[in-house]
């Protein structure tokens, strides 16, 4: 018998020896922690549907067929097409490889590169990408050839990843994490995601009232319908509807970032071959019945068909040709087209894509024409009042954007481009220079493929790194998105957390994050159980960075719902060729109407239908989501609209009739009634119920311990902080190269804890360490959020860190890319023959490269290396003898972790790249800061001797001493019940937990820890009597102390004290400069100013506004009182060497040379000379005075405004203190005379 | 006896070579708090009084460690490997405490097949208020008063104290007090308990014993010094403290220290220091006030 299957069961406790066998021996078949897993996978599943080996066309073939074929004429471009050669092309097929070795590297055995290489190496994990493309000149046979489009990065773990489906033994000998996720790229090192981002929901008519609408022109109102229409590849075109004032509706769409306006009539009338009377009908409903009598939407329709008459254009091929007039240059397409070709394509590109986008049938432009209709009728109800508006900011009108459709999306504009715009240039530049060469001539035939395409910018997949690696979109149409940047980030490796909730954000997009208003960023009851209520971040991102719910899924593929419409034709839903009469509801599969059925029918079909679902086996996919929304006053449009396809969100939820698992989407829920525990079902109503309340929670809410007893912004701050955490970033640290990465070096598993914390597999990468803590006001160091730590505890290792730094030292020059790799300038090691100081060789080995394990202080070296040319046999050689040195500039202590010695691809090239891992020590020093699991933050400020705590009875002294005031206004009381059921554990050594919901009025979790504290022999409130450590005498109260999980934060004072005497300063202005690294200043604001003024503390104030900053001796004329008008005289007879003796004022002074009648013996004053060798005389009454440097500046910028500023700085400008001299009218008067005005 | 006890502790680590997956400075706190051996330790000098320049077989213990991995399988390094060497004042003051069934001590830290770690450690005198790997004891109980009929405590509960609070496990020792009793205020604590667990360095008796001891020294230091010392108050004491309040004017801050309740103003009163010449204690520093008038009153 085969050994047993991995177990992946786990519950709430310790199970150490479990882990420890599946950490010694990691599992073969597979691994112990599927959650972890499932987290990730939408991203995976998402770059697999590019390239999917199953057969099926992927994202990528789908996309080939939209691009199509490409035609070309070849000689002159203004010449009618006649006669002309013509060479069509397509793409035939894409293809992704693994990662390999480049051919010519000619030394390696193993050919594959796996990502932990990647990493180490600070490259790109990345595989080749071709493409087989078939051109056809004239009518000849179609001929097949093969272009590499360079190196596109691939996602780890993906299909195209040496690491899919690795088991965690297999995944730990290629130097991963056991548990190894995936889902990222790997660009230059560093680990890039996509991150998810929310979009209108696809294929929905969303009713919409924006006042920006109204600026479209004149006569438009606020009201539209906005579809988002999408294609098999993912790629998405969204049309609009508006309603103008006069009844008419208007069809917009954006093509290449413009705007296109296109009355509604004309659209459908280019779609089927129709006539007035049929569209009426459709609009409004068939002659007779109560509809018609509805002459709001009557006189509306009416006009709608009225206006269209102006265009005369009656039948479709009239009306398709007049759309591909107008359309040819806006589309690009190829001159032998007729117009009504023009217009076909017009409808095939842009109209509601998502019903057929390639060879589109006349039954698919019927499909698009009803549901043009469909969204007309809805617009109509909208501006009747009829139905409500969609919220677009609501989950229920979303879905999510995943990265890997992003990518396949900008991967097939960028190979839509390279045949269309790059082929082009390229053909047109090869004609122009080869003027005889047609596409039949042999010279041709030789250069077609290769030397022409050399010429385009085929490196499709460096286009794509350049995304991963800024997350900027490069796009002529936009890709129907709203943001251009931002779209990917890096996945830091913090510590674990912070890694796992990178996979699970949801942005809403960067736009929404300059909105001034703030009705995006609400938490709106739809998001329940899809987006996490709590870890949202507080500040910019709040509420457009959310998280999903811990359960909530990503479809990344769409079911098969191929059978659904039959189903319910069969529950009694009217086929959609019938007219819909009365007042029926739409049925909708996936925005395609199906069919038409009763308002008080519709309800029994949706019944149903989730029925048959979820017991299976009907063609009823389990992830159908079936959107009825029920007719009602007022509310939203009626229907019942399902979704099969990918992009959704679900959520498994429990369906009571079968108490089986169903699959709730975010449209379908809030019609539905999903009790959440036992108790609030609510017979004959409730459908569902939860699988439990802790589903609506996200991965790291989860552990928040007890976050139902908190007050709800301590549970988000708390996410914040599980965030920031020093933890254990992963196991495998000896192949990881993170530019920065924190450890813990105590790190222990919390004695309160959720069972998702095992589930997750937390506990292979510690987080905190359990701390006995007091609430206790001692010392006083213990007050405003500071807290003393035990120094015992802390000299036994209580939140010791380490920091890792990878410096990476490269000799060749990045800038300088044209040169060839051959041209190596620089070598590491000494030079030879070059005299090297003692000290130095001691720090560095014979190899010019540091030693492992050596301590590096500020200004020690860490590598030497040497200039080097070719000689005559081409042999490198130094020919300086000079040695050169990187310095290590930091002032913290290092140790030499690791030297890595990066070769090149080629494997020919000498050593160029090293990279240096440091390790920082970081021992928890006062200023440093701690946090418990209920964002209840404080900063360490003493570390007081263990001799000093209090202690209870047994002996027991608190590693930590929080003060009491920490809780009243924060009510945090998760903490209290922690601390509870921590001591309670440590007492019974069992694990306790903590999953929220758990206890009720009831059944108190006070009583439950209580009851277990006072069979250990332990007061029943966890309470203790204490004992001063300093007298020795007992406290008059007993204190409460307990055992909490305590965190390190990763913000630290070593890397944030700043001092500074004197330093750089700014040297326009003389005062400091900033930022710590540079040794600058703390800036002292106008607010600081105004705390020292209103102090009194007259001094302080001038030290640092002045003394310390822009403080400056001046010269200033007395007289004429300017700064700037002073110069020193320079002596004709001394050199310049000669320090300032006098200094003068120009302003004041005479020019010899233009004073008339010059007497020399009745000049007043000294001659003196300025630099141009000028004699001046007079200006004699200058001064030295003590400024602000910036006062200086700002009078020379006034001064070039042509604003003079002039000082009073002689006595007799002095302010005039003491009486007041006499004046001839007295105060009393002038008030009398102004009462009397 | 949490503090003050003098036991010995490794102190110093060179190491010489280390492939082991732990970091030097990591190790070196592993070792530092293996407990040692520290019956004697009292014959022993400190490092800083011994008239060596580091280190010698005085004042210090030198142990060494020496471990390869050469099987594959990994290895455990524990307390046991630790050899003393050197010329030491007894044959067990040094010795790493190894107290398990097994007799390996603690562990140290494992090897992966080939690694190797070699390593020299010298371990001093020193007290647990410099470092708590000196401290000989993990924890002691105290306690007095066990029914609290002194009263030092208000025991806070809910519904009963009596539910709530467990008793004392040296409940028993005292008699309980009775139904109505009167409440003693002039009774002083006079039993207390105390529980010691030690480390391993010391028995716990020999804690008890060289506790009293340290206790007792500190005792005679304080009466020596007070009966010494007449005028030169901190005689033996020479460390950092805070200037003595009215000291007279020559105790090295220069013309006699104010009180420390003065303003810098001087002459107390309500007189302000722009010489007070004005009414009051109304009047600007200008004298005047712009506005015409004497100072303040105009107003």
């Amino acid at each position: 018998m085969a050994p047993a299957r991995t177990d992946t069961k786990w519950d709430h406790s310790y199970n150490v020896t479990r882990r420890q066998k599946l950490f010694q021996n990691p599992p073969t078949d597979r691994t112990a922690y599927p959650a972890l897993q499932l987290a990730v996978d939408p991203h995976i599943e998402a770059f697999n549907a590019l390239f999917p080996r199953d057969g099926k066309p992927g994202l990528i073939d789908h996309a080939l067929e939209e691009i199509g074929t490409k035609t070309y004429f070849d000689g002159d471009e203004r010449a009618p097409v006649a006669g002309r050669n013509k060479l069509t092309i397509r793409y035939k097929s894409v293809t992704l490889q693994k990662s390999q070795v480049p051919p010519n590297n000619k030394f390696a055995k193993n050919r594959e590169i796996f990502p932990a290489e990647c990493r180490e190496r600070h490259v790109s994990y990345r595989g080749k990408l071709s493409a087989v493309m078939e051109y056809q000149i004239n009518n000849d046979d179609p001929k097949e050839f093969v272009r590499e489009l360079g190196q596109l990065p691939i996602m780890v773990k993906s299909n195209r990843c040496h690491l899919e489906n690795n088991s965690p033994a297999l995944l730990v000998s290629r130097k991963e994490e056991s548990e190894e996720l995936g889902g990222y790229f790997i660009v230059n090192g560093i680990e890039k995601i996509i991150r998810l981002l929310l979009m209108n929901r696809r294929n929905f008519p969303l009713a919409i009232i924006r006042p920006s609408f109204t600026g479209r022109g004149p006569a438009y109102t606020p009201y539209g319908i906005i579809v988002r229409s999408v294609r098999p590849d993912e790629t998405s075109q969204t049309n609009v509807l508006h309603y103008l004032n006069d009844g008419n509706v208007t069809f917009r769409f954006s093509w290449r970032k413009n705007e296109y306006l296109v009355p509604v009539m004309m659209i459908l009338k280019a779609l089927v071959e129709t006539n007035d009377r049929e569209i009426f009908e459709a609009l409004v409903g068939p002659p007779g019945s109560k509809a018609v009598d509805n002459t709001y939407l009557t006189d509306r329709v009416e006009l709608l068909l009225r206006t269209y008459k102006t265009y005369g254009l009656y039948t479709r091929s009239q009306t398709r040709s007049f759309l591909g007039q107008k359309f040819r240059v806006v589309l690009g397409v190829p001159e032998t087209m007729s117009d009504y070709e023009v217009g076909t394509e017009f409808l095939r590109k842009i109209v509601l894509v998502h019903l057929g986008c390639v060879n589109v049938t006349e039954e698919q432009d019927a499909d698009k024409s009803k549901l043009l209709i469909f969204m007309c009728r809805k617009l109509y109800s909208l501006v009747a009042g009829d139905c409500a508006v969609d919220n677009p900011d609501a989950v229920q009108n979303q879905e999510v954007l995943l990265g890997g459709f992003l990518y396949g999306q900008i991967l097939k504009e960028r190979l839509d481009e390279l045949l269309s715009v790059g082929l082009r240039m390229a053909l047109r530049d090869y004609f122009r220079r080869n003027l005889s060469v047609t596409f039949t001539s042999a010279t041709f035939a030789k250069d077609f493929p290769i030397a022409i395409f050399r010429r385009t910018n085929e490196n499709i997949a460096n286009m794509l790194e350049y995304f991963l690696s800024t997350g900027n979109l490069v796009s002529q149409t936009g890709l129907d998105l709203q943001q251009v940047s931002g779209f990917t980030v890096v996945a830091e490796k913090l510590n674990f957390l912070r890694f796992i909730s990178h996979f699970r954000m949801i942005h809403r997009g960067s736009f929404f994050a300059q909105l001034k208003t703030t009705t995006v960023r609400k938490l709106l009851p739809e998001s329940w159980g899809f987006l996490c209520p709590v870890h949202t971040p507080d500040g910019s991102p709040c509420g457009l960075l959310n998280h999903m719910a811990h359960k909530c899924k990503i479809m990344t593929k769409g079911v098969d719902a191929s059978a659904v419409p039959e189903v319910t034709y069969a529950l009694g839903v009217a086929d959609a060729s019938t007219a819909p009469s009365g007042d029926d509801v739409v049925v909708m599969l996936d925005g395609k109407l199906i069919g038409w059925c009763a308002p008080e029918q519709c309800r029994s079909v949706a019944e149903n239908l989730r029925y048959l679902k979820v017991e299976g086996g009907h063609g009823v996919p389990v992830q159908l989501e079936i959107g009825y929304v029920p007719a009602s006053r007022g509310g939203s449009y009626p229907g019942l609209y399902m979704f099969s396809q990918a992009s959704r969100m679900v959520r498994p939820v429990k369906y009571l009739p079968l108490g089986k698992e169903d699959f709730v989407g975010p449209l379908e829920q809030p019609y539905m009634s999903i009790a959440c525990v036992e108790s609030d079902i609510i017979p004959g109503d409730s459908t569902h119920i939860e699988f439990d309340p802790t589903n609506m929670l996200s991965i790291l809410a989860n552990m928040t311990p007890f976050s139902d007893f908190n007050q709800s912004p301590r549970n988000m701050y708390q996410c914040q902080m599980g965030k920031q955490t020093m933890g254990t970033p992963a196991t495998a640290l000896r192949h990881r190269t993170d530019n920065k990465m924190y450890r813990i070096q105590t790190g222990q598993t919390p004695i309160v804890r959720a069972p998702l914390h095992n589930t997750y597999g937390f506990d292979n990468f510690p987080n905190g360490m359990n701390a006995i803590v007091a609430v206790i006001s001692y010392t006083g160091y213990d007050m405003d959020d500071a807290m003393i730590i035990n120094k015992s505890a802390h000299e036994r290792g209580f939140g010791h860190g380490t920091i890792y730094k990878t410096k990476k030292v490269s000799l060749k020059d990045d800038s300088n890319r044209s040169r060839s790799a051959k041209s190596i300038e620089k070598m590491f090691g000494f030079a030879p023959n070059s005299t090297i100081k003692a000290s130095v060789q001691e720090q560095l080995d014979a190899d010019g490269l540091p030693f492992v394990g050596r301590l590096v202080r500020e200004g020690d070296v860490l590598c030497a290396w040497h200039t080097v040319g070719a000689d005559y046999h081409g042999q490198l050689i130094n020919r300086d003898g000079i040695t050169h040195f990187e310095k290590y500039k930091e002032a913290e202590d290092a140790f030499v972790e690791e030297v890595r010695v990066i070769g090149s691809d080629t494997g020919t090239e000498p050593l160029q790249t090293i990279s240096i891992k440091l390790r920082i020590p970081r021992s928890p020093v006062i200023g440093d800061k701690f946090s418990s699991r209920h964002g209840q933050k404080g900063v360490c400020s003493q570390k007081w001797p263990a001799v000093d705590m209090p202690f209870t009875e047994s002996g027991m002294q608190p590693d930590v001493i929080i003060n009491p005031h920490a809780f009243p206004s924060r009510m945090t009381i998760g903490m209290f019940v922690e601390s509870l059921a921590g001591k309670a554990g440590a007492l019974h050594g069992v694990a306790q937990d903590c999953t929220p919901f758990k206890f009720s009025e009831e059944n108190t979790a006070a009583d439950y820890f209580g009851h277990q504290l006072l069979k250990a022999g332990y007061n029943y409130h966890g309470n203790e009597p204490m004992y001063s450590g300093i007298t020795g005498e007992e406290f008059a109260v007993d204190i409460y102390i307990g055992a909490v999980y305590y965190q390190r934060l990763r913000h630290m004072v070593n890397d944030k004290y700043q001092a500074r005497t004197t330093g750089p300063v700014v040297p326009t202005t003389g005062q400091p400069i900033k930022g710590r690294k540079k040794g600058g200043g703390i800036r002292v604001g106008e607010m600081e100013r105004d705390a020292l003024l209103a102090h009194g503390t007259a001094f302080l104030l001038q030290d640092r506004l002045l003394n310390c900053s822009d403080y400056s001796k001046s010269w200033i004329c007395r007289t004429c009182g300017s700064f700037l008008a002073v110069q020193p005289t320079v002596s004709p007879f001394i050199g310049k060497k000669k320090a300032v003796s006098t200094v003068r004022c120009r302003n004041c002074a005479k020019r010899l040379d233009e004073i008339e009648d010059l007497d020399l013996m009745k000049l007043e004053g000294e001659i003196w000379e300025d630099g141009q060798g000028a004699q001046l005389v007079g200006g004699e009454n200058t001064t030295q005075v003590v400024v602000p440097g910036v006062l200086k500046f700002l009078d020379a910028e006034l001064m070039a405004m042509g604003v003079k500023l002039k000082y009073k700085v002689d006595t007799k400008d002095t302010i005039h203190r003491g009486p007041l001299k006499p004046t001839a009218v007295r105060p009393s008067k002038i008030s009398a005379a102004f009462s009397a005005a | 006896m949490l503090a003050e006890i003098p036991t010995m502790a490794i102190d110093l680590v060179q190491i010489e070579d280390n492939s082991t997956v732990l970091a030097d400075e990591f190790i070196a706190h592993r070792l530092g708090m293996l407990p040692l051996n520290a019956e004697g330790v009292e014959n022993l000098f400190y490092s800083r009084d011994c008239d060596c320049d580091e280190y010698c077989d005085r004042c210090s213990v030198i142990l060494s460690l020496h471990a390869k991995c050469t099987g594959d399988e990994n290895m455990h390094v524990s307390a046991r490997d630790l050899v003393p060497s050197g010329e030491r004042i007894s044959q067990t003051l040094g010795n790493p405490i190894i107290s398990d069934p097994d007799g390996l001590g603690p562990l140290i830290l494992k090897l992966r097949p080939g690694q190797e770690i070699k390593l020299k450690c010298i371990a001093k005198k020193g007290i647990a208020k410099e470092h708590a790997k000196w401290a000989p004891s993990a924890a002691i109980g105290f306690e007095y008063d066990p029914h609290n009929k002194l009263h030092h405590l208000d025991l806070w509960y809910e519904q009963d104290a009596k539910k709530e609070w467990p008793p004392s496990e040296y409940a028993d020792w005292e008699e309980p007090p009775q139904e109505g009793e009167p409440f003693d205020y002039d009774a002083v604590p006079n039993r207390f308990y105390f529980n010691v667990e030690t480390a391993g360095a010391l028995p716990p008796d020999a804690i008890i014993t060289e506790g009293i001891k340290v206790l007792q020294i500190k005792l005679a230091q304080m009466v020596k010094d007070l009966s010494e010392g007449d005028g030169d108050g901190n005689g033996a004491y020479d460390g950092p403290r805070s200037p003595e309040f009215g000291g007279g004017g020559a105790d090295g801050w220069g013309g006699g220290q104010d009180p420390g309740f003065t303003t810098p103003y001087g002459n107390g009163g309500n007189q302000s220091a722009w010489g007070g010449a004005g009414a009051g204690g109304g009047t600007t520093p200008y004298g005047t006030t712009p506005y015409g008038g004497a100072g303040g009153s105009s107003w």
